[in-house]
């Protein structure tokens, strides 16, 4: 009896144990804590704006090598290859000796750096597009809200856009039936969208080129006017400006001039206010980084570019090519006020903040659409107002006693005077790459430039005068290394449709 | 004593007695451990099927014939005892223990199994053979221990965890690391240090382990289930045994020593080459006669280990107990990398009564390691920047207090340049003052414990519930001087971070055995099992320091300018409803049933759920009449067959959405991933067959196994053009097998007088296919496509250097093509063997090709031990091979730009003619000379080798000498001398042919700057008390 008892409550322990595990163990029933699922990103105003703000951070902070960092695409990479592709500013280090000696091949970093990072900027924003019009029609957004995000994302698709094919495809300005890059204008967020995804191919430069302009055209009406830290509409009309002048588009480019001067656009008197804050008249766009969202200590320009002595890490240095170069005058406020000396060279001082990074990246400035305005002035045979453009940008940076440029003292050597302008009102601003670039197309550059050799120039000696600088790297246009090469991941994973690779790699 | 017990019993067998009628005879069997009456035990009259099951009280009442003679008692784990019966009616019986049995009791997972029953495959390792060696982990130690068991320590950083793959490679892009159990709790085996390697295995003190048992074929680890696809290592840790206290003292002491340095141009060697570069290339030359500094000097070191160890095992009847307590500090070779581990072990098992049993095992263990930055291309990266800094430059300037003495330039932004015109590449940073002012901490607390209650219901079936804990508090330190290095960027840094990971796990489970008719053996076990786990982690960080005073040991408020803060959270849950159903016919025909039905928070919730199923049947040939060989004493023959899941998929595998992320537009959320609601469970079907065999002293086994693994959870790239997030979604897609061959032998070869040789030899042949994936992975140096092993090198394929010219040449398609070295002709060219010397017809590119397989196809260890008289002496030695290495490490060390190099550079091509394998050099020209982005042939090596890993000496005090000495007070000593990873016999050039700087699945086999692994020589002594 006694045993029977204790059996008794030894089962009755056990079946109260079993009741309680299968009533108070729901352990598989969790969510993320870090995931807003994709059915609840577009259900606020709020929201939409987070993912809006999203796809700068994707500009800003993209993929390189599988994480973020160094500023790809557009947090300083974009300026950084743009510069080492040209000769006029100088790879001191490891770092961008591939860009800058043209060794790059379908697996190097930097351009599948900055295809990845371009791509993945673009199907954020993709995404964000399939999903405004849901929004506005049921209420969560106003007609007005959805347009200025529909504007402000067209804008930057189609910078992306143009980034990849100023890098990946050979120049408009050489043959519009050359291979594209593949223009996607539809978001990928789900398994069963990658094959429609997969069959987009490169199509061709010219497609792509109208599809820029399609966007930005629709930008241009859907977008408000604002400060440069977002896109706006004189950022849309600056970068059709940009656009137009790639295509050889004049008088597309005078008209866009002509918009934006009616703004309140300005080139400052100082050359170096565009770079100290970033809200001057002349600043367009920019993309911002903080503190607490730079491209660190391996990208952000402040750190690649500025003077060691500054503590910077200086792996850039303004190439000796370009600083003794005669057309840069010695008094130039560009060269006295915007750059430093140190013991192994000259560092441009247009970005500061070599501790925390927080140097705006300068993309669009009023003084490129003026200078492009020259240019298709000069080009269409109106030389005075060409001229009066580029004295504009040039003599603000000189004393009076340098003559300002004439007419007749310019004769046919305006577009050299133009483009020589460029290369030092953009040095250090990643614009030197696509002149070469469009130039060459047009037969007016014969491709990349002789540069000072790579890891050669260890002194300011070299920037004296006093050593003969060595000189590499060039690229003939017609040679295979012109381009870069479409990364070799592109074309292997993509399994039903792979795109073509750039002839010759 | 075991001659004594089989004495006693044959003596009690010879006794007869007179016959009567039917009677009732009743009594209880007790044994030692259970002297209040041992249930479940078999009383047979011998000779017949009839008999009893004793009672929850050890008692027993069986009606026998007036004329039987004996009576004959078994269980599990006791001497089968036989009783004459004679006129008794009360028979009671004290069963013995058997120890032979007893060690050869196997963990298997939610119990344990003899081990002439078990049909899977299982491996058991006996720690005394590895517990006094020096190991940061007890992992390391398994390797060539067990066939089938690959461990591989990658580098020398202590706290970098060792690679365990368990019969090979076993998923693509989800864990391929086993599941770890200590006394019955999985524990949490993810890193959880931002700043260090800090493996959480090196948490556990090895001197707690008792024995592993490594679960290796499915139906072994079927009863892991969802967890069992990459094996299950069992650790049992000590526990007290009856009798008197006893105390154990054990310690060693002795060094750590670098296996080897890299061989390096000296100073004038440098400057001859490093402007030899620059002259080729057109450049003028930077390099001046100074020093012969060999920067190595500083960053290696003879480091000192020490490891103590004391325990307290006992206990009475009732109760049992197992303290301990544990230190270990080691100075890795390479600054200032150490750790150091206080532990403390205490584990009680008590009986409250015969029938209810509750014990807990709780470890407490404090982990300290001093890490370093050793990426393997960062400037601070120790091996990095201590092989390319310049050798013609000193280390140190005494004058230049502003940076404590070391030769910096005065802006802190490189090493000072000497006699040279420029500092080294990459402004690399001096690395003697790095390492002697930045700080890499992580330390962690850790609680493993488990508490667990057994209560005997009925006769055979016992219901055990047992809830285990996995707690660690690690906290993260790193502080970067704001002077030079890595801090100066930011003006000094500070971070700190508080990591925890929290589990618990509770299982309950009901066990019943019963032997029928004497014959037949059930054991039926039924469990549910519920886990849930908890990461999370917060960071706060200051930069821009006002002070450098602040910095050295936490983040002090105010003494920044810059501050950030950070976190994350992640939960994982995990439940499961499992059997096991164990059969026996006379221990000859074996059968064995598992089923198992996990859930797992990872997958969406409509595939969360998946059975897995497992089972095995072995047959026991000797047992069989017909088998009668005085030779064979034992044949046992065993198949399985189990199809088993991984659970190491990613933490919320199949969910998609947007993640938070901050920009410099400000705080949004982006799309981090795809959602893929159909994912489903990564299956492994495992099929095993093997063969046990003792053929005189020779014990034999071997096993043949194939592991199918079926819909791998693979995160499948898609064209980056797609933008998706990460560049990849998370699919059911691709196939992969393992195949192999184990065989282990062991004897006892020679046991003559005072000398014995003991022998135990394993090895493994393995070999790996991807059968099915929906693209190719690349990645950098390795490629996985259908058809060939996981990870194969892939690269370009190095065609020599061009004699005539010193142009270095490699395969396009078929045809060589060579990278003209020449200032103002750079680019690649045609090569025409006929004509060496043409370089005007442009070539094509190189492409690429595989180069070569990573992981070993063989494996294997073989130990020897000797006792002589108080003298006793362990060479284990180990092996591994029919794989190749991609020796990264090499290939930076050619580079063309102003760094230090390899001294084999020395043979570079200076006139033609020259047959060499270093091309002319030219200055910054490494990306076209060694196709720096991929793979290369000619830095792809043979991997295979073979290790003395551990030559241990010893000297056991003999026991006279003692209690005279100490008058019984010591019980025995025994002293050591051991000196671990002494030679190693291979073909590899680099530092070791298990270097390697990857641990993951598709990258493998490249050895790249990573620390050169350790040896070890120590002397250490062992006490009883």
């Amino acid at each position: 009896m006694k045993k029977i008892t204790i059996k008794n409550i030894k089962l009755a322990l056990v079946a109260a144990a079993l009741v309680g595990f299968s009533s108070s163990c729901d352990v598989t029933d969790l969510t993320p804590a870090n995931l807003i699922p994709d059915d609840e990103a577009f259900t606020t105003a709020a929201r939409i704006e987070s993912t809006v703000l999203g796809v700068y951070e994707s500009a800003q902070r993209g993929y390189y090598g599988g994480a973020v960092q160094r500023g790809y695409p557009f947090g300083a990479a974009n300026v950084e290859q743009g510069d080492l592709r040209g000769e006029d500013m100088y790879n001191d280090q490891l770092f961008y000796e591939i860009t800058y000696v043209g060794s790059y091949n379908p697996n190097s970093a930097n351009n599948n750096g900055m295809w990845i990072s371009l791509y993945r900027m673009i199907n954020r924003l993709n995404i964000i597009l399939g999903n405004l019009d849901e929004a506005v029609s049921s209420g969560v957004l106003t007609t007005e809200q959805g347009n200025g995000y529909k504007g402000e994302l067209l804008f930057l698709r189609a910078l992306a856009h143009h980034e990849l094919l100023v890098h990946f495809a050979r120049p408009y300005s050489d043959d519009p039936n050359a291979l594209g890059v593949p223009y996607r204008t539809f978001g990928v967020d789900d398994v069963t969208k990658v094959p429609e995804a997969e069959a987009v191919g490169r199509g061709t430069v010219g497609a792509d080129y109208t599809q820029l302009l399609t966007d930005l055209d629709q930008a241009e009406g859907l977008i408000a006017a604002g400060g440069a830290f977002r896109a706006n509409k004189g950022a849309v009309i600056a970068l059709k400006s940009r656009i137009k002048l790639h295509m050889e588009d004049w008088t597309g480019v005078l008209a866009e001039y002509e918009k934006l001067k009616a703004m309140t656009y300005a080139l400052t008197p100082n050359p170096v206010t565009p770079f100290r804050g970033g809200t001057s008249s002349d600043n367009i766009f920019s993309f911002v980084n903080s503190a607490e969202a730079n491209p660190g200590v391996n990208g952000a320009l402040p750190s690649m570019y500025g003077n060691p002595d500054l503590g910077a890490r200086g792996l850039v240095k303004i190439s000796p090519v370009i600083w003794t170069a005669a057309f840069w005058k010695e008094t130039d406020a560009r060269r006295v006020a915007m750059t430093t000396k140190s013991a192994t060279g000259v560092f441009t001082d247009k970005y500061t903040d070599a501790t925390t990074y927080t140097d705006p990246n300068v993309i669009l400035r009023y003084a490129e659409v003026v200078l492009n305005a020259s240019e298709a002035y000069a080009r269409t045979g109106k030389m005075a107002e060409a001229v009066v453009l580029l004295n504009s940008v040039r003599s603000r940076a000189l004393p009076a006693s340098e003559a300002e440029y004439t007419v007749s003292g310019l004769g046919d050597g305006i577009l050299e005077a133009i483009w020589n302008e460029r290369r030092i009102e953009f040095l250090a601003e990643g614009r030197r790459w696509p002149d070469i670039h469009r130039l060459s197309g047009s037969g007016e550059m014969e491709g990349v430039p002789s540069k000072a050799s790579s890891r050669s120039i260890t002194s300011i000696d070299f920037y004296t005068g006093a050593k003969p600088i060595p000189m590499d790297h060039s690229i003939a246009y017609s040679s295979t290394t012109f381009i870069w090469p479409i990364p070799l991941t592109e074309l292997q994973t993509n399994s039903t449709a792979p795109i073509e690779q750039n002839p010759g790699y | 004593m075991k001659k004594v017990l089989l004495g006693f019993a044959l003596t009690i067998l010879t006794v007869m007695s007179v016959l009567a009628q039917t009677k009732t005879i009743t009594g209880r069997v007790t044994s030692a451990e259970e002297p209040d009456g041992v249930p479940g035990v078999s009383v047979v009259l011998k000779g017949t099927t009839q008999g009893t099951i004793t009672d929850l009280d050890g008692t027993y009442a069986l009606n026998v014939p007036g004329d039987a003679t004996t009576l004959v008692f078994s269980f599990v784990g006791y001497l089968t005892k036989e009783m004459p019966i004679g006129t008794r009616s009360v028979i009671d019986v004290d069963l013995a223990p058997d120890v032979k049995t007893l060690n050869e009791v196997v963990v298997v997972g939610y119990g344990t199994q003899e081990r002439r029953e078990i049909t899977g495959s299982v491996a058991s390792i006996d720690a005394t053979a590895i517990e006094n060696l020096v190991a940061p982990s007890f992992e390391s130690q398994l390797a060539g221990r067990a066939p089938g068991v690959q461990v591989t320590t990658p580098s020398g950083i202590l706290g970098a965890a060792p690679i365990i793959r368990i019969r090979g490679v076993n998923s693509i892009t989800s864990s391929a690391s086993p599941l770890i159990v200590i006394d019955g709790v999985p524990v949490v085996d993810s890193d959880r240090s931002a700043v260090n390697a800090a493996n959480p295995l090196a948490n556990i003190n090895p001197a707690d382990i008792a024995s592993f048992e490594v679960l290796k074929d499915g139906s072994a680890s079927a009863i892991y289930g969802s967890r069992a696809a990459n094996g299950v290592i069992l650790i049992t840790t000590k526990r007290g045994m009856d009798g008197k206290a006893k105390v154990s003292y054990s310690t060693s002491m002795g060094i750590n020593e670098e296996v080897s340095r890299f061989d390096l141009l000296t100073g004038d060697e440098f400057v001859e080459i490093a402007n030899e570069k620059r002259t080729n290339a057109n450049a003028g030359t930077l390099a001046n006669p100074g020093e012969n500094t060999d920067w190595q000097d500083l960053i290696f070191r003879k480091g000192f280990t020490q490891q103590h160890n004391l325990s307290i095992a006992g206990g009475s009847q009732a109760t049992k107990y197992f303290f301990s307590v544990g230190f270990t500090d080691q100075e890795s070779p390479i600054k200032p990398n150490e750790l150091s581990r206080y532990s403390f072990r205490g584990n009680v098992d008590h009986s409250i009564s015969k029938a209810v049993r509750i014990g807990s095992s709780m470890s407490y263990t404090y982990t300290k390691i001093l890490g370093l930055n050793n990426g393997a291309n960062s400037l601070s990266g120790a091996i990095y920047n201590a092989t390319r800094s310049l050798p013609n430059v000193a280390i140190y300037d005494a004058e230049n207090t502003a940076f404590d003495g070391f030769n910096v330039t005065a802006n802190g932004a490189t090493t000072g340049f000497g006699n040279n015109l420029a500092g080294p590449d990459n402004n690399i940073p001096n690395i003697g003052f790095v390492i002697q002012n930045n700080t890499f901490r992580s330390s962690a607390h850790r609680v493993i414990g488990s508490a667990y209650g057994e209560v005997d219901i009925v006769t055979g079936l016992t219901a055990r519930s047992q809830i285990g804990i996995d707690l660690t508090m690690s906290d993260d330190f790193q502080s970067l001087d704001p002077r030079h290095g890595d801090g100066r960027s930011s003006n000094g840094s500070v971070y700190q971070s508080y990591r925890p990971a929290y589990r618990w796990n509770w299982q309950n489970t009901l066990n019943y055995q019963t032997v029928f008719a004497e014959d037949h053996s059930l054991n039926v076990t039924a469990g549910l099992e519920y886990q849930f786990s908890k990461f999370y982690n917060f960071t706060a960080q200051g930069t821009d320091l006002s002070d450098n005073f602040y910095r050295l040991n936490n983040l002090i408020s105010g003494s920044y300018n810059n501050q950030f803060s950070g976190g994350g959270y992640a939960e994982r849950g995990f439940d499961s409803y499992f059997g096991r159903f164990n059969y026996s016919y006379k221990g000859k025909y074996l059968l064995s049933f598992t089923v198992r039905n996990d859930g797992i928070s990872d997958l969406a919730p409509e595939n969360q759920r998946g059975t897995f199923f497992g089972g095995s049947a072995g047959w026991r040939v000797s047992d069989e009449a017909f088998f009668n060989s005085d030779l064979i004493s034992d044949f046992k023959l065993r198949v399985s067959y189990a199809e088993v899941g991984n659970t190491e998929i990613g933490t919320f595998a199949a969910y998609g959405g947007y993640s938070p992320v901050l920009g410099g537009a400000g705080a949004g959320i982006g799309y981090a991933a795809i959602a893929n609601n159909n994912l489903q469970w990564e299956t492994s079907q495992k099929f095993n067959i093997g063969l046990d065999l003792s053929i005189g002293k020779v014990t034999f086994t071997a096993d043949y196994f194939k592991n199918n693994i079926n819909g791998l959870i693979l995160e499948a790239p898609t064209a980056p053009s797609l933008g998706v997030p990460g560049n990849s979604i998370n699919q059911n897609v691709g196939s992969m097998s393992n195949s192999g061959l184990e065989l282990r032998a062991f004897a006892n070869v020679i046991n003559r007088g005072k000398f014995s040789w003991n022998t135990d030899f394993n090895i493994t042949f393995i070999s790996n296919e991807v059968t099915e994936l929906v693209s190719p992975l690349t990645g950098t140096y390795n490629r996985t496509e259908v058809g060939n092993p996981i990870a194969q090198l892939y690269g370009y394929k190095w065609a020599g250097v061009n004699a005539a010219n010193g142009n270095p040449m490699y395969y396009s398609g078929d045809d060589i093509v060579q990278y003209n070295l020449t200032s103002g002709a750079l680019g690649y060219k045609a090569y025409d063997p006929a004509n060496p010397a043409d370089v005007s017809v442009t070539g094509a590119a190189p492409t690429q090709d595989y180069l070569g397989n990573t992981l070993p196809k063989w494996q294997g260890g073989w130990s020897n031990s000797f006792t002589f008289g108080g003298f006793d002496a362990e060479i284990f030695t180990r092996f591994s091979g029919g794989n190749y290495i991609m020796n990264e490490s090499v290939r930076g060390l050619m580079g063309q730009g102003f760094s230090n190099n390899h001294a084999s550079i020395l043979d570079r091509w200076t006139e033609s003619g020259q047959v060499t394998d270093v091309p002319k050099l030219y200055s910054g020209q490494d990306q076209n000379m060694w196709q720096s982005s991929a793979s290369n042939s000619r830095f792809v090596e043979k991997g295979d080798f073979v290790r003395i890993q551990n030559i241990v000496v010893g000297y056991t005090l003999p026991t006279a000498v003692l209690s005279s000495a100490f008058n019984g007070a010591i019980t025995n000593a025994r002293f050591f001398a051991q000196v671990q990873n002494p030679f190693t016999f291979t073909s590899y050039s680099g530092l070791d042919p298990e270097s390697n700087q990857y641990s993951g699945q598709l990258s493998f086999g490249v050895d790249w700057n990573v620390a050169p692994i350790i040896r070890t020589y120590t002397l250490g002594l062992n006490v009883g008390f």
